[in-house]
């Protein structure tokens, strides 16, 4: 059972899904406050058996010759609709079927997923003790837990757009999971809509792809050869031109929405309004991270446009930017961490933009560190408003290294790996994605050299709000607010995972790196073949793994330890941030770059008066013309016989009487005709 | 005897059992009219799940070359209807338990008289019978609104019964003219009413392309209002706004799919080329409808009247597929029939309880449902994503293969002429999907979510207090919800400081009773099973709907397109064929193939 990759592949998904089930029968009633249990065990199961499985993946691409790994296993059709298209003159079915696959990408995305899927739990069953909706939760976690594994399984453009939405849904439902808050269930709303409107362009990208390739499958099928399976990769027959570039940007409007990308990125800092460990697991780690994979798994889908690779970094990098200028100013720590994560998919989307393989590679590294330091800023963040009551404005507590030892210096090594200081996680794969970025601006002043500093400078605005966030939450006097009648550090439960996580910040990155383990990547299909796999031939051949960029690292180094060291200069002496500010403010250049920065360049509004409001308005007025157009115009008509027929309504008594004549008359019209027909006929 | 005739004749025998036995006792109708429903509803899965459909047919009124018969029969256009009508009626029985406390004897007559009526449409086989049956299906509603439905019911009724009856007649019109001009071509069978007997004759004779024309207007007139196809709409929100709960499910739910299962049946496997003539036209009605009915719905302050609109809206996205002509957007478009009935069946009977606590439909009036009614508002927030179309739910299945189908017309397979605007009508409908979550959920923010809120005077009313021992552990939800311990999260977020959520206040509100949980429970099963496995049911539909494709899609091929300027040819899109391996090439062939005019 364990050493068949298709079975494996199968349980991992199923056992969430079963958890699911269990706590949502039995959590109100029977589990209650032990309603993690089944979830914690499943989800646990799953990434022992997510591990065994990678290590089956990767045994199979370390064997010499092999190039592509790649294990389908088909369950069922979802649906069947013959003959629905021609391409090429051939008539081609359209067939779902569910499928799931395993490769290199898939095996990663898996163990990680459930592996910071099994410290949240954990985490969650310390954080959300005594809430009223403790069963509920975990019912949540344990489908979400599901759905993204499932989504980084399937083996088909319409089963990915399913659990797309579907791990979208979770997320709705947990965002709004304290629904009584307007803020929270207005937030659920927002994300939802937001990435419908992602999705809008996906699904259009989705139908393009089928009547273009005439399949939606990644993998082959019998006579008809996958989008991204071996034959076409082969060939490398992608369509080029207009139609070319639209796939792949129309597939990115999906992950921009999913993946919190300007200009769709304004839902995700609105998601803290959901429990801290659903922030963590969800919207930093896992979640958010679909649209990232996503397009690493389409690298051949991209690499036929030249201008798709670029819009793709030229977000990525602009959004990295933007939200690292608007978290400077937050006040709120999680919202701090939330655009901290938008800018650092803005990273991966950069890596991923530049279109070789050192950008992909650096993309998907960056998406594994990420997941691991980001979940522990979360939680650690949890950690402060668990013991805060709840409170999480940085201006109303400092200095809690006094009492939150465990946390504070947990929370140290994520910043440290968010800052991308030497050797933490965090370190490695900005590199690799910087390193790539310089590489591809080929020292021209072009597009990419552009981002190439952007990027540099985004790192110094992540290392200067990383700290600031440390400095003002742990550091300066002790004080807490009065709602924290107790203030403590988190029960085991909670420490324990921050542990967990802090070591893997400091090890994961340096592992990867220095054994070369990312070269694994290198055998999913996608990466194999064509303009972006090619190149990873040569590399695979004499165990070369990618060069380390020493001079970008040191460059980084240095921006990483000026925005550290400014961020100790603002905040760990006698000033204190009012006053910082009010020296900031000043000026009125500086008032109005730190009101930009503070309330997010407006986004929230411009998009109020732009979108919602004349949509609204329409919305208005089409119920205006409805009334008092359509539906006059109607009653008009109906007047009209009305008034001819005064006399003859007169006479009628009810409406059963007029209907009984409208049949007679009918009759008498069919009879008629009858006998015309058969006076014709003869 | 026959399952179908069986069927059919069932609710009307469990209307004269009522006359029979009833006496007055609304008691006594309603545990008959459950029971009749239930073994009629047993028949009808047996027609639907039997290796052969079933069918019937024995001479009604034959004289002198007029051939009209009583033939019944089932195919792949109607099987799902039919066993959704009796579904629904058993739903539409539940929900009016307590609610109706008039005349209930009556009620539940008329309630079983439409079931017949509406299983009768979905399974004749003859013209007339149609007609008689659809016409049937008006009597008994008109008064289910006019007697029992809301404030305004008597000008809801008369309007919904003027404006369809008004459709109708010129339908009838154009029914005989087929008939007639039929029977003029193909005078071997007689006058037949029959309707595959003139489906395969038409097939073989067809009118000429006026005829054809004019005849489609005619039933258009009928089936448009019964969709109700924008902007012949007006009368459905204020039918279901006044129509009382289980007048607004049936409505909903089969009634109003009258309308498409008519273009189908008759416009397009009889008329294919009028249906190709005048398909431009229904396209962007369809995309209209599909964005004003969202429109107007993101505009209402009254939940029934919002989901009416969605109501209006979801057709479009049926007629949109239907209207594709081709095998993807027509079985989704059918699908999506059946789905919408389900879901707006569903939102009608779930938000009908809810009616039946608080009495009210504004939505300003309520607010945080969720922690009062927790069961009943998980109901109301499956069938509010089944209806925005969420994967692994019904809607989705249907709306993606509509959705496919008709990007797949606009853009693979439309004449150049109208290669841009069909893409476009695509492109919008993808759009309304936005739209329809948005007001969606919305509606479920307000009513459901944020601080409880409840309007003042419900309390006096007894409801919901009945049939609590049955209710068994669904009772015991009214408390779930989210309050927190002492031990730290008051349901304040992060932010928001020491704002605990208040105790619930004591109420006479229940959650969801068994009764009801057993009226919504088979809709829910459905959700999930046609979400997950809709193949179980396009599978049975398939060869039927292709059947219909083929006669439209030949009669497509061979329309004279208007043509476009030949300047403007050069802009349109180019190819979706993937012809050579290498990516040079690649380019090669979609510079060269950016004429386009290809019709599959």
């Amino acid at each position: 059972m364990f050493n068949s990759i298709e079975k494996l592949m199968v349980l991992v998904p199923a056992l969430p899904l079963a958890a699911t089930f269990v706590t949502a029968i039995l959590g109100k009633r029977w589990l209650k406050e032990r309603s993690h249990w089944p979830v914690l065990i499943c989800i646990g199961a799953a990434f022992l058996v997510s591990l065994r499985l990678l290590s089956l993946v990767a045994t199979e691409s370390n064997q010499p010759g092999v190039r592509a790994v790649e294990h389908t296993v088909t369950l069922g059709t979802w649906v069947l609709v013959e003959d629905a298209a021609k391409v090429d003159g051939a008539a081609r079915d359209f067939v779902v079927d569910f499928t799931l696959r395993s490769d290199p990408l898939t095996a990663i995305m898996l163990t990680m997923v459930t592996f910071v899927a099994t410290l949240v739990v954990v985490y969650a069953s310390g954080y959300m003790h005594g809430d009223a909706g403790y069963w509920r939760f975990f019912t949540y976690v344990g489908l979400f837990v599901f759905s993204m594994t499932m989504l980084v399984s399937v083996s088909n453009f319409l089963l990915l757009y399913v659990f797309w939405e579907a791990v979208g849904v979770c997320s709705y439902l947990l965002i709004g999971f304290w629904f009584e808050k307007p803020e929270a269930a207005a937030a659920g709303k927002k994300a939802f809509l937001v990435n419908r409107i992602g999705d809008f362009g996906f699904a259009i990208g989705i139908f393009l792809i089928f009547l273009t390739y005439g399949t939606l499958n990644f993998h082959d099928t019998a006579g008809v050869p996958g989008v991204l399976g071996a034959t076409r990769l082969a060939s490398n027959a992608y369509l080029a031109g207009a139609i070319g570039t639209a796939i792949p940007l129309l597939l990115f409007v999906g992950a921009c929405g999913k993946s919190a990308q300007f200009p769709l990125h304004v839902w995700l800092p609105d998601a803290m309004e959901g429990p801290t460990p659903v922030s963590a697991l969800i919207h930093a780690a896992t979640m958010v991270t679909a649209g990232v994979y996503m397009v690493t798994r389409c690298t051949p889908l991209y690499a036929v446009s030249e201008v798709a690779l670029m819009t793709v970094s030229t977000v990525g990098g602009f959004t990295a930017l933007l939200a690292g200028l608007i978290a400077l100013t937050q006040n709120d720590l999680k919202r701090v961490m939330a655009y901290s994560t938008v800018s650092q998919l803005g990273y991966m989307f950069l890596g991923l933009g530049t279109g070789s393989l050192a950008g992909v590679t650096g993309g998907m590294f960056h998406l594994f560190t990420h997941a691991f330091f980001k979940a522990l800023l979360f939680l650690g963040a949890g950690s402060v408003m668990h013991a805060m009551h709840h409170v999480i404005d940085m201006r109303r507590f400092s200095g809690l290294r006094h009492i939150m030892p465990w946390t504070h210096k947990t929370f140290w090594f994520g910043c440290l790996a968010l800052a991308g200081v030497f050797p933490f996680a965090g370190f490695y794969s900005k590199d690799m994605i910087l390193g790539a970025v310089h590489e591809k601006a080929h020292g021209h002043m072009n597009l990419y050299a552009v981002l190439y500093y952007s990027g540099l400078f985004t790192a110094f605005l992540t290392a200067f709000y990383t700290f600031r966030a440390l400095f003002l939450t742990f550091f300066g006097p002790l004080r807490t607010p009065p709602e924290a009648h107790h203030p403590h550090e988190s029960p085991r439960t909670m420490t324990v995972p921050l542990i967990i996580l802090a070591v893997c910040a400091v090890s994961v990155g340096a592992f990867v790196e220095l054994s070369h383990v990312y070269t694994l990547l290198w055998h999913t299909p996608s990466l194999t073949t064509g303009v972006v796999g090619a190149t990873a031939a040569p590399l695979l051949q004499d165990h070369h793994g990618l060069e380390m960029h020493f001079d970008v690292a040191a460059l980084s180094t240095v921006v990483a330890a000026a925005g550290i060291g400014l961020a100790a200069f603002m905040y760990l002496g006698k000033r204190t941030e009012a006053q910082t500010i009010a020296e900031l403010t000043s000026t009125r250049r500086g008032l109005w770059g730190y009101q930009l920065s503070l309330n997010k360049f407006y986004f929230d509004e411009i998009y109020q008066v732009l979108f919602v409001l004349p949509l609204r308005g329409v919305a208005a007025l089409s119920y205006l013309v409805d009334r008092y157009i359509i539906d006059a115009l109607v009653n008009f008509v109906g007047w009209v016989p009305r008034a001819v027929g005064g006399l003859l309504r007169s006479l009628q008594t009810g409406m059963v009487q007029f209907y009984a004549l409208a049949m007679v008359l009918g009759m008498l019209v069919l009879l008629g005709s009858l006998r015309l027909a058969a006076v014709f006929g003869n | 005897m026959n399952e179908l005739v069986v069927a059919i004749l069932l609710p009307l025998i469990g209307v004269g059992l009522i006359w029979a036995l009833a006496d007055g006792s609304r008691v006594v109708a309603r545990w008959i009219a459950l029971a009749v429903s239930l073994v009629t509803l047993y028949w009808a899965a047996k027609c639907v799940l039997a290796k052969t459909l079933p069918s019937y047919n024995i001479p009604w009124f034959t004289s002198t070359g007029v051939d009209i018969r009583f033939n019944l029969g089932l195919d792949g256009l109607s099987l799902w209807m039919f066993a959704l009508s009796a579904l629904l009626s058993v739903t539409a029985i539940l929900v009016s338990w307590e609610a109706i406390k008039e005349r209930g004897p009556l009620f539940y007559s008329l309630l079983l008289i439409l079931e017949s009526g509406m299983l009768g449409v979905f399974s004749a086989r003859d013209v007339l019978l149609f007609y008689v049956f659809f016409e049937f299906t008006l009597i008994p509603l008109f008064f289910l609104i006019g007697v029992w439905g809301s404030e305004d019911r008597r000008y809801a009724a008369v309007k919904f019964f003027l404006f369809t009856l008004a459709g109708s007649m010129l339908t009838f019109l154009g029914m005989l003219a087929i008939v007639l001009l039929h029977a003029d071509k193909n005078p071997e069978l007689g006058i037949t009413f029959s309707i595959p007997e003139i489906t395969a004759g038409l097939a073989k004779y067809p009118l000429s392309a006026t005829q054809q024309f004019w005849i489609f207007l005619a039933l258009f007139a009928g089936f448009a209002v019964k969709v109700p196809l924008f902007p012949l709409h007006t009368w459905l929100p204020l039918a279901h706004v006044q129509a009382p709960t289980a007048g607004s499910v049936l409505l909903a739910g089969i009634l109003l799919k009258i309308g498409t299962y008519g273009f189908l049946r008759f416009n397009m496997a009889m008329l294919p080329v009028g249906t190709v003539t005048c398909m431009p036209w229904v396209l962007w009605l369809s995309a209209g409808g599909i964005l004003y009915g969202a429109f107007v719905a993101l505009a209402q302050s009254d939940v029934k009247r919002l989901i009416a609109y969605s109501s209006v809206s979801h057709l479009g996205y049926c007629m949109l597929g239907l209207f594709a002509l081709n095998p993807l957007g027509m079985q989704g478009g059918v699908l999506q029939m059946i789905n919408h009935g389900i879901s707006t069946g569903g939102l009608f009977a779930t938000f009908g309880m809810i009616y039946e606590r608080y009495h009210t439909r504004e939505i300003r009036e309520l607010g945080g449902l969720a922690r009062r009614i927790p069961l009943l508002s998980l109901f109301m927030l499956l069938f509010t994503f089944s209806s925005i179309g969420l994967p692994g739910m019904n809607g989705f299945a249907g709306e993606f293969l509509i959705l496919l189908g008709m990007f797949q017309r606009g853009y693979a397979q439309a004449p150049a002429f109208y290669q841009w605007q069909w893409t476009a009508i695509a492109v919008l409908a993808v759009f309304g999907v936005v739209l329809g979550a948005w007001y969606m959920l919305w509606l479920y923010q307000r009513v459901f979510f944020g601080p409880l809120k409840e309007p003042a005077d419900h309390g006096a009313d007894d409801h919901g207090a009945h049939d609590h021992a049955a209710a068994d552990a669904h009772a015991a939800h009214g408390h779930d919800a989210h309050g927190h311990d002492a031990h730290g999260h008051d349901a304040s977020g992060h932010d928001d400081h020491g704002h605990g959520v208040a105790a619930l206040p004591p109420s006479s509100v229940r959650d969801m009773n068994a009764r009801e949980f057993w009226a919504l429970a088979p809709l829910v099963v459905l959700v999930f099973w046609i979400g997950v496995f809709p193949q179980t049911f396009l599978a049975p539909m398939q060869a039927d709907i292709n059947a219909v494709s083929t006669t439209v899609e030949s009669a497509y091929a061979a329309h004279e397109w208007p043509v476009k300027d030949s300047a403007v040819v050069a802009g349109s899109l180019p190819s979706p064929s993937v012809a050579q391996p290498q990516p040079a090439a690649l380019d090669a062939v979609a510079a060269e193939t950016l004429e386009f005019a290809r019709v599959e």
